[in-house]
């Protein structure tokens, strides 16, 4: 959660964050309280807005493969956040993704394997590029 | 579908070009209080993250 450590950088924006999970409330409840999280998680158990913003499911390979668990491995080392126990569809990828008040989507990150995530610095640059055009 | 639900094929991530679908969505957060996420975006953009998992 790299994005909520930016939230300082992301509320001056005026942009709403919006952290959408892919298991219960009471999931959600769980994961806020682990870490420390004071925004509203949403829970979508049945994956419905995963669909609707496009997400994949990853191959084995994109879940898995040497490349992937490397990046990954990096990655919880520069975030010293372990990885905790994987809830709901182990293969359901996540992104990103910015949306205008017209509706239009402005921006997206829609991932493409496991450890292909947005950085924060990507999402915030997306937003002055594509955001504050409104 | 192969193991632990991964896709058998490559599948390729295929986001809208606008959100009216994800607008109508309404989820309930960690207390049971339901959101539509339309109204996320009605005055100022927003930004969206789907979690992998919430490990």
């Amino acid at each position: 959660m790299q994005l909520y450590r930016e939230r300082d950088a992301l509320e001056e924006t005026g942009a709403p964050l919006v952290l959408i999970g892919q298991a219960t409330p009471r999931h959600a409840a769980h994961f806020r309280r682990r870490l420390e999280i004071d925004l509203p998680v949403l829970a979508d158990e049945k994956r419905v807005s995963y669909k609707a913003a496009g997400a994949k499911v990853a191959t084995l390979d994109e879940l898995l493969g040497p490349k992937v668990v490397a990046k990954g491995l990096v990655g919880a080392l520069r975030s010293r956040q372990p990885q905790g126990r994987t809830i709901g569809h182990p293969a359901q990828l996540g992104g990103a993704m910015i949306v205008r008040p017209d509706g239009s989507v402005a921006w997206s990150h829609m991932s493409e394997d496991a450890s292909d995530n947005a950085s924060p610095a990507e999402i915030l640059a997306a937003l002055e590029a594509h955001g504050a055009d409104v | 579908m192969g193991i632990i639900g991964t896709a058998s094929e490559r599948q390729h991530a295929n986001p809208p070009s606008l959100a009216d679908e994800l607008a109508e969505i309404e989820l309930p957060d960690q207390d049971g209080t339901h959101h539509r996420l339309g109204d996320y975006w009605k005055e100022t953009p927003a930004v969206l993250v789907w979690l992998r998992h919430y490990g």
